[in-house]
């Protein structure tokens, strides 16, 4: 007899809906004509679970006394007589009561397996052995049930269950998980957003291995032995030519194919910058930040080597480029960058795109190096052939007499000094200088000048052309050299008024744009604070956080410095640093400016808040005012006679007013020291039930609504009383008005994660997500409160006071309706009773 | 049901000074008031007060300062009175020599309790009823019995008797968790308030008729404990 197969439904969390995916499965297979039955499935009470059991056959649970309770398990052998062709087996980590044939669920459903039944079965993430510590690193919960992790494996399939953890919180608010009851500190913790993140990711990824194990066991069996490329990555080279999108969407779309990670880079050269596209540059950065890629800058005179040493350096398996847009001469003299990369690229795949703009312009002069390598060589050309040809032309056509022929040499010197500097009019004065005496001078064809008159003008004019040579191809230098300064000086100027597309202008982007630019390896920018630094802003792989540590140190403003490591700088360097420096001077006096605007605002809004208060407020002060002096006159008033009973009702009336004025007062003053940030706090040891209690001290009849549940053995906590009881007593009587008077509020409080959640949970309307920042404003309510105390102020006393002692007040859904509010406490360290408490002195 | 005694009123509030002397001269006490720290000083140094009731809030000289000025020369009874926010001046003032405090605004009934209380430390030889019956329980000290409202025994741990006779002893005054865990465990402990908060807890499901909303062994939060009898009377306001 083959043995079963185990197919296993795995959820990162309760309440994913594993049982439910597992009895829908159970179904299709009835309804392929299969034999299956529920041999135990727990539907926890969820009415979606129970609905879905439906008409599928149950095989009756056996009932196990155990010290007092009868508990229901799975019964194996009723279900090994039954025999069908497929059974469900809910929570297979499940252990047994004692007193069952077998400790573990687990050790059923193999005894199910071997008698050649099919099971399929159900699985939290967090019971699997392996993962034990990984879950109590995220839950801080041990967990007592799990499962070897050889038992999953062994399983034929594992279906992954997966809801988002948007999800998961959903249906537990709306109550499909768990009953509000049950819902106590440690279940409150483990569901927050970030546990149910980590545990998905850790079901996702525990999967996958499993895939990726499957895959393997498959190479072995079929000996495929290369090895993949388990993470691709495409780099993309941005020249940030007109056109160059394409491009960029391109590599993304290769990227996305291959799931691998995309970069972008683009090569700056070391002087100046490329002088037309720094707009369709940023265009591109935008785009390929928007397909989800990172930009890159990396600084370098050779394209391709540097787009080579990039890719290689973050283990690129492809490189995307553009067809080059150099002309054919360009590309003989210096070779194509694409093939140059191409030749370099190793094992990297290299994909060369060809697109709109790469066609070749001529006109545009190349401000990288001072003279292009075209001018440069167009005039070496001319000043080799074009004195020769000069003097082929000259004598073949005209019979120029010596000093014309020389006037034409100099008009060539100095051509080819414009074209190609110095050098180029030097060889062109030479050589004009020996052909004219070889072909000009009398006699010709020889080296003889038999005149004192000619040699006299040749070597004037050799003099003169050398001269004029040199000087036009100086001032040539000089005019590109300026305008190298003027492309420099405009990149500045654009950081300065609109802010590099891609750095901003803040003093963070400025220092990696720094330290992109100069290839340095860190940079930062530190404040003096007293005798140690601050650092405002850093890149790269060290922190500088002390002056000491760079190598160079650039004095700003305000104290503030720039620092940076490993400059081999020129004193060009220097002098665009110190304006890159100046750019960050600037950013930091705008953020001082901005933080003094924020703090004029937020007095506008002080300000805004006092009128406000005091409308409400002289309302609320009022009443009670009204009510104690109308029932002081009457008791003052001679004219009448007032029996005993009218005079108690007087009385009683008088002191539940100064009662509630007293109330308000304090709530008052509390909201005023927390507007001002004037809360002065005072840590003492103190349980946390006492400090409950005594919040519900004041509470009167009300206080019979409330359901407290904190155990006297949690550990004490390190806190305010008095401000604590203050907000509890807040959150409390923001409960008890919100909730129907049918419902009773909940004080619960429990250790969970080396803290203590203290959980005041009630049954009233709850509060939308999008309102819950808004709730703790002064002088908010939602609505029309249904009995109306103080001004508000409730909520917005409660979350200062919390504030002012460093606890976290987190608002949650109560599952069924309703609002939780979570107060958070670390616990206290060793406890320590302040000698202010020492009273033995007059016992 | 007072016996009397001369009483120091110390606050710098005219109309408060006016409704406590009111108050405590219909219940037989003689009455000296003073409106600053300094007055205080004086008038308790002439007059020989035989409790000192005090706000902390004083004009000119502070009233933990009055406190200390005291304790150097007398061990009269003093009952502070504080604001709401006062916690630090209260700890401060508790630390410095008072015997206890009252918030403002307080009842009649709560300051007149404690002043009793502060006065029977003083003089402790009508600190009365060895036997202590409440609706809800009847203690005997001398015997060392705890009985409920069935006249049934209720059995008490010894340590749940000794926290349970300390503070009946002390009854309607604050007693410092300090001095509770040095009377009951002994002068080593001072810190283990955690114990105290179990034992409180299981004395209070012997005897409170609801152990959640405590009426008798009541919790000052961080501070102590108090043992509160039920006030047979209740003083209302006059005049």
């Amino acid at each position: 007899m083959s043995s079963g197969k185990l197919r296993v439904f795995l959820g990162a969390a309760p309440g994913v809906g594993k049982t439910y995916a597992m009895l829908e499965e159970g179904h299709r297979l009835r309804d392929l004509g299969r034999d299956v039955v529920i041999a135990y499935v727990e539907p926890h009470a969820r009415t979606d679970t129970i609905g879905m059991i439906g008409d599928l056959e149950a095989v009756p649970r056996r009932q196990i006394e155990y010290r007092g309770s009868t508990f229901e398990e799975m019964d194996l052998d009723a279900v090994l007589r039954r025999a069908p062709q497929v059974a469900l087996v809910d929570e297979l980590a499940h252990t047994n009561i004692p007193g069952s044939p077998k400790v573990k669920r687990w050790q059923d459903v193999e005894a199910l397996l071997d008698a050649g039944i099919d099971v399929m079965s159900t699985l939290n993430i967090q019971h699997l052995e392996s993962l034990n510590d990984v879950v109590f690193e995220i839950t801080d919960i041990t967990q007592g049930e799990t499962i070897p992790d050889e038992v999953v494996r062994r399983a034929s399939e594992i279906e992954l269950v997966d809801l988002t953890q948007e999800g998961i919180r959903e249906r537990m608010a709306s109550g499909k998980i768990y009953s509000a009851e049950r819902i106590d500190a440690a279940l409150g913790n483990y569901f927050r957003p970030g546990n149910l993140g980590a545990l998905r990711e850790l079901a996702l990824s525990w999967t996958a291995d499993r895939v990726d194990e499957a895959v393997a066991n498959y190479r072995n069996l079929h000996g495929i032995e290369s090895q993949w490329e388990t993470k691709e990555r495409v780099v993309v080279a941005m020249a940030g030519a007109v056109g160059g999108d394409d491009i960029v969407r391109r590599a993304a779309r290769l990227a996305m194919r291959s799931r691998a990670d995309l970069l972008g880079v683009f090569v700056r050269p070391t002087e100046g910058l490329t002088d037309d596209t720094s707009d369709a540059l940023a265009t591109q950065i935008q785009l390929l930040q928007s397909l989800g890629g990172k930009y890159h800058e990396v600084v370098g005179d050779d394209v391709a080597q540097s787009l080579i040493a990039f890719a290689k350096g973050e283990n690129a398996t492809q490189l995307v480029l553009g067809a080059t847009r150099r002309s054919r001469l360009q590309e003989l003299m210096g070779g194509s960058p694409v093939a140059r990369v191409v030749r370099q690229a190793g094992d990297i795949d290299i994909h060369v795109i060809s697109y709109e703009g790469a066609r070749p312009k001529r006109s545009r002069p190349q401000s990288r190096q001072l003279l292009s390598p075209a001018r440069r060589i167009s005039s070496w050309v001319f000043a080799i052939l074009g004195p020769p040809l000069i003097t082929w032309a000259l004598l073949s056509w005209f019979d120029a007499p010596l000093h014309n022929v020389l006037l034409v040499y100099l008009l060539a010197a100095v051509g080819a000094g414009v074209l190609g500097g110095a050098l180029p009019a030097a060889i062109t004065a030479i050589s004009g200088f020996f052909l004219a005496n070889w072909f000009v001078t009398p006699p010709v064809r020889s080296w003889t000048i038999n005149s004192a008159d000619n040699l006299f003008s040749l070597i004037a004019f050799l003099f003169v052309s050398l001269v004029v040579g040199l000087l036009v191809g100086l001032s040539s230098r000089r005019a590109a050299e300026s305008r190298r300064a003027r492309a420099q000086a405009e990149a500045l100027a654009s950081t300065a008024v609109g802010g590099h597309p891609v750095f901003g202008t803040d003093e963070r982007g400025l220092v990696r744009r720094i330290r992109e630019t100069f290839g340095l390896e860190a940079a930062s920018v530190l404040r003096r604070d007293g005798d140690s630094w601050v650092t405002l802003a850093w890149d790269g792989d060290i922190v500088l956080d002390r002056p000491d540590k760079g190598s160079e140190v650039m004095d700003l403003t305000g104290g503030a410095v720039l620092v940076i490591l490993d400059g081999q700088l020129t004193t060009d360097d220097r002098a665009v640093l110190r304006a890159f420096a100046a750019q960050i001077v600037q950013a930091l006096e705008r953020e001082e400016l901005e933080r003094e605007a924020g703090s004029a605002e937020a007095m506008a809004e002080t300000d805004r808040l006092r009128t406000a208060l005091l409308g409400a407020v002289s309302h609320d002060l009022r009443t009670p005012l009204a009510t104690i002096k109308a029932s002081v006159t009457s008791l003052l008033e001679t004219g009448v006679e007032w029996t005993p009973d009218q005079t108690s009702a007087f009385l009683r009336a008088i002191l539940e007013e100064t009662e509630r004025l007293d109330r308000l007062v304090g709530r008052l003053l509390d909201a005023s020291r927390v507007q001002v940030g004037a809360v002065h706090v005072f840590f003492r040891p103190v349980g946390l039930d006492e400090v409950v209690g005594a919040a519900l001290g004041g509470l009167g009849a009300a206080r019979e609504r409330v359901i407290v549940d904190i155990p006297e053995s949690l550990p004490e906590i390190q806190t305010d009383p008095a401000l604590l009881e203050r907000a509890v007593a807040n959150l409390i009587d923001n409960a008890l008005i919100w909730s129907p008077s049918t419902e009773s509020v909940r004080v619960s409080a429990g250790e969970i994660a080396r803290r203590i959640d203290l959980r005041i949970t009630d049954r009233g309307p709850g509060i939308p997500l999008d309102s819950r920042d808004a709730v703790f404003q002064p002088f908010q309510r939602l609505g029309d409160s249904p009995r109306s105390e103080g001004v508000g102020l409730g909520l917005a006393v409660s979350q200062g006071l919390l504030e002012a002692m460093g606890n976290e007040l987190i608002i949650e859904d109560t599952p069924g309706g309703g609002t939780t509010m979570v107060i958070g406490f670390k616990l206290a360290g060793p406890v320590h009773i302040p000698d202010t408490l020492t009273t033995d002195s007059h016992v | 049901m007072s016996s009397g005694g001369r009483i120091l009123l110390v606050d710098d509030e005219p109309q408060i000074l006016r409704a406590l002397a009111i108050n405590l001269k219909a219940l037989g006490y003689q009455i000296e008031t003073a409106q600053s720290g300094e007055e205080a000083l004086q008038k308790a140094a002439t007059n020989r007060p035989d409790a000192v009731i005090l706000d902390l809030g004083l004009p000119g000289i502070d009233g933990v300062d009055v406190i200390r000025g005291l304790r150097g020369w007398s061990d009269v009874p003093i009952l502070v009175l504080t604001v709401r926010e006062g916690e630090r001046d209260k700890i401060l003032a508790l630390d410095a020599g008072a015997d206890d405090y009252v918030t403002k605004p307080f009842g009649m009934g709560e300051l007149l309790a404690r002043l009793r209380a502060a006065l029977r430390r003083a003089a402790p030889d009508d600190s009365g009823a060895p036997v202590i019956s409440t609706p809800h329980f009847t203690i005997d000290l001398p015997a060392k019995r705890v009985l409920d409202a069935d006249n049934s025994e209720v059995r008490l741990t010894p340590t749940e008797w000794g926290i349970v006779e300390v503070l009946v002893r002390n009854h309607g005054k604050l007693v410092s968790q300090t001095q509770l865990l040095h009377e009951v465990w002994g002068p080593q402990y001072g810190e283990e308030t955690n114990y105290l908060r179990v034992f409180m807890a299981q004395v209070r499901r012997k005897l409170e008729p609801q152990p959640g909303a405590p009426r008798y062994f009541i919790t000052e939060p961080g501070m102590g404990y108090r043992f509160e009898l039920p006030e047979p009377e209740q003083v209302v306001l006059s005049g």
